[in-house]
């Protein structure tokens, strides 16, 4: 009988036998995507932080940082360049893998598919986004520091007011970009049995033997996706950025506040 | 002289990047309420030498005394001594994601643990010394040079400091708004704020400095009052350096 159908007629039987396991699926990816890219921008913000902390490097007596802090510092952002260049450097459909059948041969810790895909897509992110706040945070003009430092704020104070919000508005694309991947990307999750948005397709073209006209379905619902989460992204990136104009304010009024402008009038 | 008066003290202060030495055996002092203007040509060691006063670059050997003080000590709390030593730049270095009541109160609140209320009442009154209080909702980048330069003397002079350092506070600005920020810096100057100048605009330094240092190669190469600099300069490279500045290279 499906046969006997054509293109249209196929896709509209698809959806009404499988529509809702399609949507349960997309949701599944779209919940996947989020959470994951929420606390991978948690971990990058971390990450970058931690590698933006300066370290005094003259030799010798001048320097002003303690011996222990530059042992720790060291110590710490080896680390953190391993798990970036391992991260960025493996495909993450091998991570899933590695890591979910890794850890329980390892260390017995028996991981379920979702704590393993949450976790997979999570530090995956954090890899890239640890490089992006790194590059945001150096990008904004070193002169910010040194105006913040010149009335006496410390590095964390100059971080969290001046630095961290210049440095979250010159990456805001980035972490957009990163959901947008990780909305795409978490279809290679199927390896570790997540019924996700394209383990469904393939459930579905593999028992009706319609893989073209699953895969259409699927396409457009992933481009819906990612079409909605750029719009929003981008809504967001334009409220950040505030208005364009200002309000003058009337000098009378303050001078009034102060008790210091009535003579000049 | 009254040594009790000595602010501060630069002595024998050295620094070099790698192999290239900028500066070498600085020695000079400043008195309570002194206005010094530091001169000289591109490359003398002018603005790394107010930068080693700020602690901004790490002097490589010398020492600086701030009331007394040896603040080139490791130890020192850097940023109590930068609350005191404030500094005014070339480039502004306005805080692009505030306005400019957030710029004059963010140190305030941070770092001086003021009350908002008071923080605020503060900006107010040294924006309005500067004519800016019209402009408190407006964001740096909509802000012409001049206006920007304004908010950061009101943002340093906020923090209440001792000291005042411009480094060519109008290097960067057009001819018609130079005028306006040198005229904020002579009420400073009138008010008895100790400032440390590093600057081009020789007539200004001529008219309102107590001190005047010229800089050649690294080290200060003559000293003394507005009118020994100007008029009646006795070393060679002070007379050249002078002379270009009136042929008006």
């Amino acid at each position: 009988m499906i046969s006997e159908m054509n293109f249209l007629e196929r896709i509209l039987y698809i959806l009404q036998k499988y529509g809702t396991s399609y949507l349960k699926g997309a949701g599944t990816t779209l919940l996947i995507a989020l959470v994951s890219t929420f606390i991978g921008c948690i971990i990058g913000f971390l990450v970058g932080i931690i590698q933006t902390i300066p370290v005094d490097k003259t030799r010798g007596k001048g320097n002003r940082d303690p011996f222990l802090k530059r042992i720790v510092l060291g110590v710490v952002n080896a680390v953190l360049k391993i798990y970036i260049e391992v991260f960025r450097g493996t495909p993450m459909i091998v991570q899933a893998v590695f890591i979910y059948y890794g850890m329980s041969q390892l260390f017995g810790i028996q991981l379920g598919m979702w704590q393993a895909a949450f976790l997979v897509v999570s530090i995956n992110t954090g890899a890239y986004m640890a490089e992006s706040v790194r590059g945001g945070i150096i990008s904004v003009d070193p002169g910010q520091m040194e105006g913040a430092k010149a009335i006496g704020m410390n590095h964390v104070q100059a971080m969290t007011s001046v630095i961290l919000p210049q440095a979250f508005r010159n990456i805001l694309p980035q972490i957009g970009n990163n959901l947008i991947i990780n909305i795409k990307d978490t279809s290679v999750l199927s390896v570790i049995s997540i019924v996700d948005l394209f383990f469904v397709h393939k459930s579905v073209s593999g028992a009706l033997y319609t893989y073209f006209e699953s895969a259409t379905i699927v396409m457009v619902i992933y481009l819906s996706m990612t079409l909605l989460t750029s719009k929003l992204l981008r809504l967001w990136e334009s409220r950040m950025d505030g208005d364009e104009n200002y309000e003058l304010v009337d000098v009378m009024d303050i001078g009034r506040q102060l008790g210091t402008k009535d003579k000049r009038a | 002289m009254d040594t009790n008066q000595v602010i501060l003290e630069v002595s024998h202060l050295e620094k070099s990047f790698g192999s290239h030495s900028v500066l070498k055996d600085i020695d000079f002092k400043v008195k309570k309420g002194d206005v010094v203007s530091v001169i000289g040509a591109s490359g003398s060691g002018k603005s790394t030498m107010l930068r080693c006063i700020n602690l901004l670059e790490t002097p490589t050997k010398g020492h600086i005394y701030y009331q007394g003080k040896d603040i080139t000590e490791p130890g020192t709390n850097v940023c109590a001594y930068r609350e005191k030593v404030g500094m005014v730049f070339q480039n502004f270095n306005l805080f692009n994601n505030m306005n400019v009541l957030e710029n004059c109160m963010a140190g305030q609140i941070k770092v001086a643990k003021k009350a908002k209320e008071e923080a605020e009442k503060n900006a107010l009154h040294f924006l309005e010394k500067v004519d800016m209080a019209a402009y408190i909702n407006a964001k740096p980048r909509q802000l012409s040079g001049g206006q920007k330069q304004r908010v950061a003397i009101a943002r340093a002079l906020a923090m209440e400091p001792e000291i005042l350092l411009f480094d060519e506070p109008t290097s960067a600005l057009d001819p018609q708004m130079v005028g306006e920020v040198l005229n904020v810096m002579r009420t400073l100057a009138k008010e008895g704020l100790t400032m440390i100048i590093v600057t081009h605009e020789m007539a200004f330094a001529k008219d309102i400095s107590s001190h005047v240092i010229f800089m050649a190669d690294g080290v200060i190469a003559e000293e003394g009052n507005a009118q020994q600099i100007f008029e009646t300069p006795q070393k060679k490279e002070t007379k050249e350096f002078l002379a270009r500045f009136r042929q008006g290279i």
